[in-house]
């Protein structure tokens, strides 16, 4: 009984029009997609590539160690093909070096604005615009279409169950939607194999995670539709209620979320931090130099009463240590900075993360977000990426400065030039070396960010579950529905 | 005749509770967009005024020109309220330096990523994704679903022709339709200088060209929608077909004109031609190396005027070497812009086969929120930045190109406190947006070519009807 | 009836129509039939046996391949909307606009049919004279039972007050009681002088006030029969033995000497 109710649900969907039409529109918004997708990640492979060419000049032709600055690029992830998530809209490299804190800049879309107009589509955009639509569309009148047909009292004439009809359908539409979805989504993975993406066990763990939460979240607008058409009697109305279920869901929840918690958390805006920043790093320089004149002026008041070559002497014994002297305090003064610049943009990170916490549980009132922020997730394109890169930036300008402040003592110069105005021998330039290049051989090396399994998988189970649990509530709800359904 | 299929269309568009649903939803996105808009506008503002402001604290707590850091932030345009555009996309701030390039950074998505992952739903977004969507399902059966009711058969039981019956369906849905969406756009507007966002007249002007060209939008969809329903028999079918040519038109064609124009215009990798000026900069730094060591004070230099005498000859050879860079990079740059001004225009040219992207095209360039308003930035950044250098140089004596920082230390006695900068002494960067008539002028092809659309979906309707079987 | 000093001229005519589909089916084949003022024609026929045809025929829905349909004297596919101010039509299973009330069907259909100066009152005459409750003058038509839309079409009809009426199956799923309404409906409508065509399925109803019956195969008329000539003739068997005959292609000659009588 159950197998020929499943045969008919599904001979139904394969022999009508819509399916063939679906069908066809799908697989060529999923194939331009993935194709799309490919030719941007090997657009950024590239700048990738470039940028790591332009950090080894910079670094060959830099001629003393106070010259040397490196040029961090993020690195372009074979998931985001998938789901670019913010890669376009967040910065792709960054400066490092002494005097500037870790800023990713350039973002995909303001070098390329072309592509910010139309904005890029994604396999996770097509999924969750298009093919939730279509989900509707095959079931806003599963069951009152039926009663409208009046096939629904030609069925139950016979001895049924109403929850073995309800399952059948449910499994009919599935295996009939689903199942030819999965052939161009294997057909991009295909692309994926001919283009020779470089893809890791982890990458296809997660599209492979992510295949299977698009097919949850489909299941969900299935189970919607057929909840929606087991409580209502006209199939008219039921596609009409199904649309603005839709729109709120796909369109508005998730935007209102963001809004709203844009309003109850503030954050400030990057401007005003780096205002701070400066500030504070102003006030610190001017400290110094008014400390480093009361320093001068003591040593002065030192010499005082020595004759001229009483004080060459001592100047010149004491130069080292005067040097290491300023050199400390130098040292200090941009610890300091740093120090300040990071609790500052650690307060800011705390509140942003604040404010994305509260914006992405509004937003996943409606499991649109739920699917959307999990899909990120699991292609590491997430809003946390741009944290993430910046951070372990961060922890490499560490060693990088250590590396370079170390060779800078080891070839005892300093960076720069080095003028000193005399009265006697008037102005000397020192250049520093000019000559050889710099032996970079045991410079640290930079790595990004690891994407481990937790981080990614891990980090979007919950929104498994929750996607997990409103299917399991929806089709209750349409057992429910349906038991109680008046069948003339 | 024409007069009362009219009237009946309105009434039976009216009347149902198609649109009483969709009307209601309809009046609530627009009105979210208008609000939601004017929130995203008014801390857009807010973040331009905190750094103007935090730029003139800076510049006011130093005391020497030459230390200042100084720069120019893009004012947001008041109609990203409505149609949002590239404006969270390209960079907003250029720090301002003497000569050399200039670039922007700071784009709000790269700041603020949180509004990235959904992005905003602005008027534009509704009227090219909702808006058209809706005129799919109220239109989709507007012939069909009359054949199957039997009405068509009865209409055409009394001395009506057809050309009248189906102009009076296209004009009566259009007209009931787009009065109705008017309602809460109106609103909306009205709305908008409370929310605390102020249009100038221009800016109102601009405005109301948006919402001609919405409406127009609006019924090039609905005249596909019509004539699709007055070329199928069932109505499921046109619904159907009409989901594609949205789909095709709304998704599809514009990203692909994109990619293929990509294709056809090969424009080189930016980051490859950053390496290529870096090297060339370097090199010229190499060459200018030896004549730095071999500095010598010319003869007679009183020490005092030591530093001095440094910097105009640091300063000289800066400017030479300035001058071939300058030349070098324009040179690339022009080269790199023209490529990618090429690649725009046939990927924009291409996508304008969707009348979705037309729509983009035209609000955006009204709302002066189009790509233009990244080249405009920068066009203005760079004349600013003449006065910019004439002021530093009348200032510091140099145009500040060389970038190091200098720590005085004097060893002599107390010195007199220095006055903190006057910040109104700097020349100010205004932007200024494109007037109405610029912008009228820039968006009327974009204008006529939806008339276009709308004539020749109309006139499709009306042919198909013309030969549509009545039985 | 067959008096030729009181005949009045024919309000509805097909002369030779002939209609061949793209396909090669041949929906009617060079049919005449003629009604005339105050008269009643049926045409019975099975399904596909060219009914509805001829009314779209009539009605310009489809341009017959030879032959004409003419409505008062107005060839109706050279001069549709002339020809068409002269008829009024009800259809099987009438919709209407489902959204709009009985009210506001009937003055959108009414003027569409010429006539603009009936007020509120005619209106609720027209439908109180179709047997339609008033308290279902001012509702929406998607609630209507098939029966009171079938009645509001009727209405419409008896509003354009045109010389001749075309009944596409108009008792089709009516109950009863529904369709002995209809027919004293449209006796009344004859005996007012109105020249009316219809198709049915029904063959005691098109005995009971037909002055003409037709029966129709294939798209050719088979046999037609006065209200005199059927009196005291079990039709139901005349028909059934005409269709059967048909098939055998035997009288095919009788019916054509009816057809001349």
């Amino acid at each position: 009984m159950f197998s020929l109710l499943l045969q008919k649900e599904l001979k139904n969907i394969i022999t009508s029009p819509k399916f063939t039409a679906t069908f066809l529109v799908c697989s060529l918004l999923i194939l331009i997609s993935v194709f799309i997708g490919i030719n941007e990640y090997e657009n950024a492979v590239a700048q990738y590539q470039a940028n790591q060419e332009i950090a080894r000049q910079n670094i060959a032709e830099a001629t003393s160690w106070g010259r040397v600055r490196n040029l961090l690029h993020r690195e372009p992830n074979p998931v985001q093909i998938f789901v670019s998530g913010v890669h376009f809209d967040v910065g792709r490299l960054s400066n490092i070096s002494d005097y500037n804190d870790v800023k990713l800049v350039r973002s995909p879309y303001s070098d390329e604005t072309l592509f910010a107009i139309f904005r890029v589509i994604d396999f996770a955009f097509i999924v969750q615009i298009v093919l939730s639509l279509f989900a509707i569309l095959f079931t806003y009148d599963a069951i009152n279409g039926e009663r409208e047909q009046g096939t629904l009292k030609l069925a139950f004439a016979n001895s049924i169950s109403r929850a073995k009809y309800l399952i059948a359908k449910f499994s009919g539409i599935w295996l009939g939607l689903i199942v030819p979805l999965l052939i161009p989504i294997l057909l991009g993975m295909l692309m994926l194999i001919a283009f020779k993406v470089p893809l890791a066990s982890t990458d296809w763990l997660s599209i492979i995670s992510l295949v299977g939460l698009s097919v949850l979240y489909i299941s969900l607008f299935i189970v919607i539709g057929i909840l929606v058409s087991a409580i209502t009697r006209s199939s008219s109305l039921s596609f009409l209620l199904l649309l603005v279920i839709w729109i709120s869901g796909v369109l508005i929840v998730p935007r209102l979320g963001v809004m709203a918690a844009g309003q109850i958390v503030q954050v400030e805006s990057v401007a005003q931090i780096e205002a701070k920043q400066e500030a504070f790093q102003k006030a610190r320089w001017d400290d110094y130099s008014a400390e480093l004149t009361e320093v001068w002026q003591e040593r002065e008041a030192q010499m005082e009463g020595m004759s001229d070559e009483e004080r060459t002497a001592y100047r010149d014994e004491m130069e080292w240590t005067w040097l290491e002297e300023d050199d400390a305090s130098r040292k200090q003064v941009q610890s300091d900075i740093i120090t300040n610049n990071r609790r500052l943009l650690e307060e800011s990170q705390n509140r942003k993360k604040l404010q994305e916490q509260l914006a992405f549980n509004i937003a996943r009132i409606s499991p649109v977000a739920s699917f959307q922020l999990a899909a990120m997730k699991l292609a590491g394109t997430d809003v946390g990426l741009k944290n993430r890169y910046e951070t372990s930036m961060r922890l490499y300008k560490d060693d990088f400065s250590e590396y370079i402040q170390q060779k800078e003592a080891e070839e005892g110069g300093h960076g720069g030039f080095n003028i000193s105005i005399d009265s006697e021998q008037g102005v000397q330039i020192d250049f520093g070396r000019n000559d050889q290049t710099l032996d970079t051989s045991e410079m640290p090396q930079y790595q990004s960010p690891e994407l481990r399994l937790q981080d990614t998988v891990g980090a979007a189970l919950f929104d498994f579950g929750f996607l997990g649990v409103c299917i399991v509530l929806g089709f209750g709800g349409s057992v429910l529905a349906f038991m109680r359904y008046d069948l003339r | 005749m024409f007069k009362f299929i009219f009237i009946k269309e309105l009434r039976d568009i009216i009347q149902s509770s198609r649109f009483t649903i969709s009307f209601a939803v309809c009046s609530v996105l627009i009105i979210l967009a208008f609000v939601m808009g004017a929130q995203n506008y008014l801390s857009s503002k807010a973040q331009y005024d905190a750094a103007i402001q935090e730029n003139r604290n800076q510049i006011a707590a130093h005391t020497e020109w030459m230390m200042v850091e100084h720069s120019i932030t893009l004012p947001p345009q008041p109609l990203m309220t409505l149609v949002t555009g590239v404006s969270n996309d390209i960079g907003r701030n250029i720090a301002m330096s003497g000569r050399g390039e200039l670039r922007a950074e700071n784009t709000r998505f790269n700041d603020e990523p949180i509004f990235a992952v959904f992005r905003f739903m602005d008027l534009e977004f509704i009227f090219g994704i909702v808006l058209s969507l809706f005129a799919k399902i109220f239109a989709y059966d507007a012939i069909n679903g009359e054949k199957n009711r039997g009405t068509l058969k009865l209409c055409f039981a009394n001395p009506l022709s057809r050309a009248n019956f189906i102009a009076g369906k296209l004009v009566g849905s259009f007209v009931g339709l787009s009065v109705a969406l008017l309602i809460p756009i109106l609103i909306g507007c009205a709305l908008l200088p409370v929310l605390g966002v102020q249009l100038t007249t221009d800016e109102w002007l601009k405005l109301s060209l948006i919402l001609i060209a919405g409406i127009l939008y609006f019924g090039v969809f609905l005249a596909i929608t019509i004539a699709i329903s007055a070329s199928t028999v069932k109505p499921s079918n046109a619904f159907l077909i009409g989901l594609v040519v949205w789909i095709f038109a709304v998704l599809i064609i514009p990203r692909t004109s994109v990619l293929i124009s990509g294709r056809i215009v090969d424009v080189p990798n930016i980051d490859e031609i950053t390496a290529q000026k870096n090297r060339y900069r370097t090199q010229l730094f190499d060459e200018d190396r030896p004549k730095m060591s071999n500095f010598q004070l010319p003869e007679g230099t009183e020490i005092e005027n030591a530093m001095t005498a440094f910097q105009s000859f640091m300063s000289d050879l800066a400017s030479a070497r300035q001058e071939k860079i300058d030349v070098f990079n324009a040179r690339l740059n022009e080269e790199y812009s023209n490529k990618k001004r090429a690649q725009e225009q046939l990927a924009l040219s291409l996508s304008r086969i969707s009348p979705t992207s037309v729509f983009t095209l035209v609000t955006t360039q009204l709302a002066g929120t189009s790509l233009n308003l990244q080249h405009n930035f920068m066009d203005e950044a760079y004349t600013y930045q003449n006065a910019y250098a004439d002021f530093m140089q009348e200032k510091t004596g140099s145009n500040r190109s060389s970038g190091f920082r200098m720590i005085m230390i004097t060893t002599g006695g107390d010195e007199e406190e220095p006055e903190p900068l006057d910040p109104d002494e700097l020349p100010q960067f205004i932007f200024s947006g494109q007037s109405f008539s610029e912008a009228a002028q820039a968006g009327m092809i974009d204008l006529s070519l939806l008339i276009l659309f709308n004539l020749i979906f109309f006139g499709g309707a009306f042919r198909a009807f013309l030969n549509y079987d009545l039985r | 009836m067959q008096n030729s000093t009181i005949q009045a001229a024919p309000l509805l005519e097909a002369v030779e129509l002939t209609k061949v589909y793209e396909d090669g089916v041949k929906a009617l084949n060079n049919l005449n039939l003629v009604v005339r003022e105050g008269e009643i024609y049926a045409m019975l026929g099975g399904n596909g046996a060219g009914k509805t045809t001829t009314i779209n025929a009539f009605l310009d829905f489809i341009q017959p391949t030879s032959g004409k349909a003419l409505i008062n004297g107005i060839d109706a596919n050279a001069l549709p909307l002339e020809a068409k101010k002269h008829v009024a039509f009800v259809s099987e299973n009438v919709q209407l606009y489902p959204n709009f009330t009985a009210m506001q069907n009937l003055d959108f259909f009414v003027r569409l049919g010429g006539k603009s100066h009936y007020e509120r009152l005619d209106y609720e005459r027209a439908l109180h004279r179709v047997g339609l409750q008033s308290e279902a003058f001012d509702r929406k038509l998607k609630d209507f039972s098939k029966g009171m839309r079938q009645k509001c079409g009727i209405a419409i009809a008896i509003l354009k007050d045109a010389p001749a009426i075309l009944l596409d199956e108009p008792t089709s799923g009516l109950d009863p009681k529904a369709g002995k309404e209809f027919t004293r409906l449209v006796a009344e409508l004859r005996d007012e002088g109105k020249a009316i065509l219809m198709s049915t399925h029904d063959i005691f109803r098109a005995k009971e006030i037909a002055d003409y019956v037709g029966i129709l195969n294939n798209g050719e008329l088979v046999a037609e029969k006065t209200k005199a000539e059927l009196e005291g003739v079990n039709l139901e068997e005349l028909y059934v033995e005409y269709m059967a005959g048909y098939m055998d292609e035997a009288p095919v000659s009788g019916s054509l000497s009816n057809n001349l009588s």
